[in-house]
């Protein structure tokens, strides 16, 4: 009962840190029809950038700064760089931003070498929340958790309650008809574009001291972000929380699962043949939990092509 | 060679006497790594390695009166990309290959080089593997001209359990927690098979994905669960330090068995929860006395830091060779590398840690392992720490052996 307690908080707040990054990707993809390969990146620089400046600012200051540094990057990628490609189409933008994503890494590993950097909680937020049986819950999990939940719940009014929203979700789903209407919707693309990075930024700061901060972060998350965004719907914000709390709940649950096909043929008496047979019937449920979120994703895009939520065909 | 003999049909036999008298190619020695990409960190370690010990050969003369030429190429991290590299290093004239990070690599490495050799007797190619350690290398996949200068699974698991032991370490529950590919499911089965050896019981093996797995709390959850004492895993990188990390914020006190915690990066990344946690690795630069310091003074005057993770093995794996081109002689100018595989066979040198030689049979060198322990009392610091690696047991290359691989049945050229 405690194991699968743990599991679940787990699982959740794993989702919720999946949820902060891949929030800007589908907000991007909603606005410009264009996956942002750079997304990840995103959340690299702001995991170095908190690095680099907690030593001069401290812990807070520099979650904040390095946020709004990174949005800043963003403004100016999308200000200077994605828009001067846009009228060539989808696939230079696509082209561009993979390339942009290469670009940061080797930055980074140019400024902050190969190996990962010395980025970690710091000491007065490194305690134990609370006990679950023996294993104690840290703090800092949650501390993950609550920013989550907090930006989403700001995005999500600021979509639906505001004015500015309003202009965002037309500019996004109608671009031509809102630039029509007299709203400036590069200036729009522009704002959503920032946000989304300084959003993957602070996710970057504030994962990158539990997690480890190395040039490798933006290739590892990436991935698993995309999937997100496929299974939640492409665009659509409360699918990116559906799918990223289901990824995280499902791979936190399987870890703890050691049957294997063998076992459920067991059932019907088959066990030994299928243990003679070994291959994928012999394999544990558990050592796949890292590939359970891409069979995921082709199940979706098998039967519901859009996503769990997505309104775009 | 081709060129040259058209060549000399063109300018004529006098220019091609002269020519002849004095043709004597440099040995070439190709290091096809990984210099690019995720995974460039390991293979720059192992070039940085190479290159001094290669530094060191023209040092002493190189061979044949020539300096002896390393040439690198980039294997982008993958078996496609080093199968490529590996054709226009042949192409280039090299007849020595290296290599070190990627069990994986490593396996098409062999194997197209074992395959070249039986297509082109008279120009064999030798693969000098300074790190890729899955078992199959030395057992199923072994040929003549492939050495494994490194340990592997089942060298380092038994070191690490004997030292761990020796200093009280490893209690009686061990949880095996391995990455899902031929290297960590090596080291799962030699987990299992030490543990007589070690006293202990396997209360739960895990095996996970490499490299994709970002919280390791379910894991953790897990290891909670099974009440483990010890967790050993030959885990690396990343995989490593999230482990370790994850178990950490959950409050629990297991120690770690590692063989890969070296890694720069590591401990400043883990910070103090890392003490207490032991490695096997093939060098420390507290042992050795007076002739490891002198050993770590030169590599840090040649390449700016101390040798750590993998540069030693790759330094002292290319010693070997170098010592063994020193019995070669030239034939007819060039270098025969079936004769330098030969004097490998019986090549012995001296290294700070301890003797270096290699077993005939299956071509596994049989090297000194050292188990080390994280702690502040250690002598060389580590990542501009306060911590580093304390040495606590070293095992000669005698005691560190584990018996060949039944599976190896080299054809031995005549």
């Amino acid at each position: 009962m405690d194991t699968l307690v743990v599991s679940l908080l787990n699982g959740v707040i794993y989702g919720l840190l999946l949820f902060m990054v891949s929030a800007g990707l589908t907000l991007v993809f909603g606005m410009m029809g264009v996956l942002n390969f750079a997304h990840a990146s995103f959340y690299m620089l702001g995991a170095y950038f908190a690095y680099a400046l907690q030593g001069t600012l401290g812990f807070w200051a520099a979650l904040l700064v390095s946020t709004l540094i990174v949005g800043a990057v963003g403004v100016i990628v999308e200000r200077f760089v994605l828009r001067r490609v846009h009228h060539h189409g989808h696939a230079h933008e696509l082209l561009l931003t993979f390339g942009l994503s290469v670009v940061i890494a080797e930055l980074v590993k140019l400024f902050f070498g190969n190996y990962p950097v010395n980025y970690r909680v710091p000491k007065s937020l490194d305690f134990a929340a609370f006990a679950i049986g023996t294993s104690e819950y840290p703090f800092y999990r949650l501390l993950m958790g609550g920013v989550a939940i907090a930006m989403f719940m700001l995005i999500y009014l600021l979509l639906t309650r505001t004015r500015v929203g309003i202009v965002v979700r037309s500019a996004i789903y109608r671009p031509r008809m809102a630039e029509a209407l007299g709203h400036n919707v590069p200036l729009v693309f522009m704002g959503v574009f920032g946000v989304g990075a300084a959003l993957a930024g602070l996710a970057g700061a504030v994962a990158g001291a539990f997690y480890t901060t190395n040039p490798n972060m933006a290739i590892e998350l990436g991935v698993v972000v995309f999937v997100v965004v496929v299974i939640g719907g492409l665009g659509s914000l409360e699918g990116a929380m559906l799918a990223s709390l289901l990824i995280g709940v499902i791979t936190s649950l399987a870890v703890g699962v050691d049957a294997s096909l063998a076992d459920l043929l067991g059932l019907v008496g088959a066990r030994s043949w299928a243990e003679h047979a070994g291959g994928l019937l012999t394999l544990k449920l558990s050592s796949l939990a890292g590939t359970i979120p891409f069979a995921l994703m082709l199940l979706i895009l098998l039967v519901r092509p859009s996503g769990l939520l997505g309104g775009k065909a | 060679m081709r060129t040259f003999r058209v060549l000399c049909h063109t300018l004529g036999p006098v220019l091609c006497l002269a020519a002849g008298l004095t043709f004597a190619a440099p040995v070439k020695i190709g290091l096809v790594e990984t210099l690019s990409g995720p995974q460039a960190s390991s293979g720059l370690a192992f070039r940085t390695g190479v290159r001094y010990a290669v530094d060191r050969m023209n040092a002493e003369g190189g061979w044949n009166g020539e300096s002896i030429q390393l040439l690198e190429y980039d294997n982008q991290g993958g078996p496609a990309g080093a199968a490529d590299k590996l054709k226009a290093a042949i192409a280039d004239g090299v007849q020595v290959i290296v290599q070190g990070a990627s069990s994986a690599v490593a396996g098409q490495l062999t194997e197209d080089i074992r395959k070249y050799n039986l297509r082109n007797p008279g120009k064999e190619v030798i693969f000098i593997n300074v790190g890729a350690e899955a078992i199959d290398l030395t057992g199923d996949k072994c040929h003549f001209y492939h050495f494994r200068f490194t340990g592997n699974a089942q060298v380092r698991v038994k070191a690490l359990v004997l030292g761990m032991k020796q200093s009280n370490a490893i209690g009686t529950r061990v949880y095996s927690i391995n990455q899902n590919y031929s290297w960590g499911q090596d080291v799962e089965k030699a987990i299992v098979e030490y543990a007589p050896l070690g006293g202990y019981q396997v209360v739960e093996k895990t095996l996970h994905d490499v490299n994709k797995i970002q919280d390791f709390a379910p894991y953790v959850a897990k290891v909670d669960a099974a009440k483990a004492d010890t967790v050993l895993t030959g885990n690396w990188s990343n995989d490593l330090l999230l482990l370790m990390k994850a178990t950490k914020a959950a409050g629990l006190k297991d120690r770690f068995g590692t063989v890969f915690l070296d890694q720069p990066g590591n401990l400043a990344n883990a910070g103090d929860l890392a003490i207490g946690h032991f490695v096997a690795h093939t060098f420390n630069p507290e042992v050795g006395g007076v002739e490891g310091e002198r050993f770590v003074a030169d590599y840090k005057a040649k390449t700016g830091h101390i040798p750590v993770f993998v540069e030693p093995q790759a330094a002292f794996g290319l010693a070997m060779v170098g010592d063994a081109l020193k019995r070669v002689k030239p034939e007819g100018g060039v270098l025969n590398t079936t004769t330098l595989a030969k004097a490998l066979e019986s090549t012995k040198i001296n290294t700070p840690v301890g003797e270096w030689s290699v077993r005939a049979s299956d071509h596994q060198a049989l090297l000194p392992i050292v188990v080390s322990v994280v702690s502040k009392d250690a002598k060389f610091k580590v990542d501009d720490t306060d911590m580093g690696f304390k040495p606590v047991k070293v095992f000669s290359a005698t005691e560190a052996a584990t018996p060949p691989e039944a599976s190896c049945k080299m054809q031995r050229p005549n």
